[in-house]
């Protein structure tokens, strides 16, 4: 175990920003993605960890606050500096005598962001430059808040390709905030799940997918005529523009993509959507508030 | 990781960091040499030709005064202001740089970069206007009082740009206590002793004050009665630790403020 969270209440004056009511585990070689809506917690949870906040209850670990590291979702420096003496400066290191350091540079395609001075950069080079020095600490437990927020679709395409690789097969410990589900659906193999300050669940990804909404879902457009033709299939709760259906064994799965194909319908098909997952996660938990019966009992 | 030390390389980042603000060319080095030569013009017109080389070094003490308010009271206070804006400290301290490591290496850069703007205001003044030769004693004692001066307003600019935590506010905060300075310690080409009586009881308050009006009496020979001089030392270095206290403290309960 690397992190055990216990009765954790973090608070900002007189505002509640978190509560963790259940225990929560980290262990070694985890990805773990953090979710949730704005409000929900998330950036304190990973201050808190980080032990940038005071808080009420236990976080129990055996790092110490050098092992771990951090991409924030803001990630300055001088503005005036080179790149190159940031790098060399933060990381205490030297370019030209660390191999590994150079090696980072060039996976990132970095070499040519090296002469020029901090604020000449784009967004995507500085969210890489932090990348390039949280992964040089080569952190036991390392958080990557909202690494791709503010990019475009091919740079954080790119970029979410880069740190996949990179972690492939390596025992680090990953904390990574997201909005871009699918982007958890790639790095993290649990999920925290939060809703203004509250847990809602944590488990593993796939376990929680089935919790929620069974063996598989299909997605559709909502209008009328879909809603006519799968009135009789079980829904789970879904944003408005669409449809989810819970398929419970192959064979319903299978019936009901017939019953779409057959009357031309788009749809898609998934058993690791953790959009539709969350949003039922969330509501069986308002739920659960309502009648008084724990979801996770 | 480790947790990393004040180095070599992290004090040459952080002269870096103090070069690249355009403040300390313009009000350490460029204003600091214009005003010497544009007071000098004028002081020159007053005196006898026998007292000119006394009334220049005059003029070159009370403006060596300029450089460490310059460079460390305002341009370590706007650099300051925007990191804290900007959450850099933070992130030094994420990479493993503790506070006191970053403060060390930010505290040498601010004096070699003022002991830097010193040497070349000297050899400008010294090479271009007929000066008196100091004392050795004397030279450090000014020396001396800069540097105490540098330590002082450090401390003063850090408890600032900690508190309003904004470039903004903290600039106007400095650049008040920069520009009342100058007024009240004979900067701007007004004596102490011209100013009305409030005023010289303020200034009385201000080492500058001393260091502009009385280090010229000593500075080739005699003696100084220093009781005054190290009371105002005391008074402002007093009022600037207390300004620090109060931005620490203010951190300490923001922080700990559950």
């Amino acid at each position: 175990m690397l992190v055990e969270i216990r009765n954790l209440q973090v608070f900002y004056g007189k505002f509640q920003a978190l509560e963790i009511d259940r225990p929560i585990r980290i262990n070694e070689g985890e990805r773990i993605g953090i979710i949730g809506s704005n409000g929900a917690g998330k950036t304190t949870l990973v201050k808190t960890l980080l032990g940038l906040t005071t808080y009420k209850g236990r976080v129990e670990t055996r790092l110490k606050p050098q092992d771990m590291a951090a991409h924030l979702q803001f990630n300055h420096y001088v503005s005036t500096m080179s790149v190159r003496h940031v790098l060399e400066t933060i990381l205490d290191t030297s370019i030209k005598t660390n191999q590994r350091l150079r090696e980072l540079i060039e996976y990132f395609e970095f070499e040519e962001c090296l002469k020029k001075r901090y604020k000449s950069l784009s967004g995507g080079q500085k969210q890489r430059l932090t990348i390039i020095m949280v992964m040089m600490q080569d952190a036991p437990l390392t958080f990557y808040d909202e690494v791709t927020s503010g990019l475009d679709f091919e740079t954080r395409q790119r970029l979410m390709e880069k740190l996949l690789q990179w972690y492939e097969g390596k025992s680090n410990t990953l904390c990574i905030v997201s909005h871009y589900y699918e982007e958890l659906e790639l790095l993290a193999d649990h999920l925290l799940i939060l809703d203004q300050g509250r847990v809602i669940d944590y488990g593993r990804k796939q376990e929680l997918f089935q919790k929620y909404c069974g063996e598989s879902i299909i997605t559709l457009d909502a209008n009328a005529e879909n809603e006519r033709l799968t009135a009789s299939y079980r829904k789970l709760a879904a944003p408005a523009h669409l449809i989810a259906l819970a398929c419970r064994e192959q064979a319903e799965e299978e019936e009901l993509a017939g019953l779409l194909i057959r009357n031309n319908i788009n749809f898609k098909r998934s058993s690791s959507d953790i959009e539709i997952m969350s949003v039922n996660a969330k509501a069986a938990y308002a739920k659960e508030h309502e009648s008084g019966v724990s979801v996770n009992d | 990781m480790t947790e990393k030390r004040c180095g070599r390389r992290l004090i040459v980042y952080e002269i870096r960091n103090v070069l690249g603000n355009p403040f300390i060319y313009m009000f350490g080095i460029v204003f600091p040499v214009l005003m010497f030569f544009l007071i000098i013009k004028t002081v020159q017109a007053d005196v006898p030709e026998s007292a000119i080389s006394q009334a220049n070094t005059a003029v070159f003490i009370t403006m060596t005064l300029m450089i460490p308010m310059a460079v460390v009271l305002l341009g370590y206070s706007s650099n300051y202001s925007q990191e804290l804006e900007k959450e850099i400290p933070l992130r030094m301290k994420l990479f493993g740089y503790p506070e006191k490591s970053v403060l060390l290496a930010k505290i040498i850069a601010q004096f070699v970069v003022m002991a830097a703007g010193l040497v070349i205001y000297t050899a400008v003044a010294y090479a271009s206007v007929e000066m008196e030769t100091p004392r050795v004693s004397s030279a450090l004692c000014l020396i001396l009082c800069l540097f105490l001066l540098s330590g002082i307003y450090f401390a003063l600019a850090h408890g600032v740009a900690t508190i309003f935590k904004k470039f903004g506010a903290a600039y106007v905060v400095m650049m008040t206590v920069f520009f009342g300075s100058m007024i009240l310690c004979g900067m701007m080409g007004i004596k102490v002793d011209q100013l009305p009586t409030f005023a010289q009881k303020m200034a009385a308050l201000l080492p500058m004050s001393y260091i502009s009006s009385d280090f010229i009496d000593f500075w080739t020979e005699g003696s100084y009665n220093f009781a005054p001089l190290i009371q105002s030392f005391l008074f402002t270095g007093a009022v600037s630790g207390i300004v620090l206290l109060i931005a620490v403290r203010r951190e300490y309960r923001k922080i700990t403020s559950v």
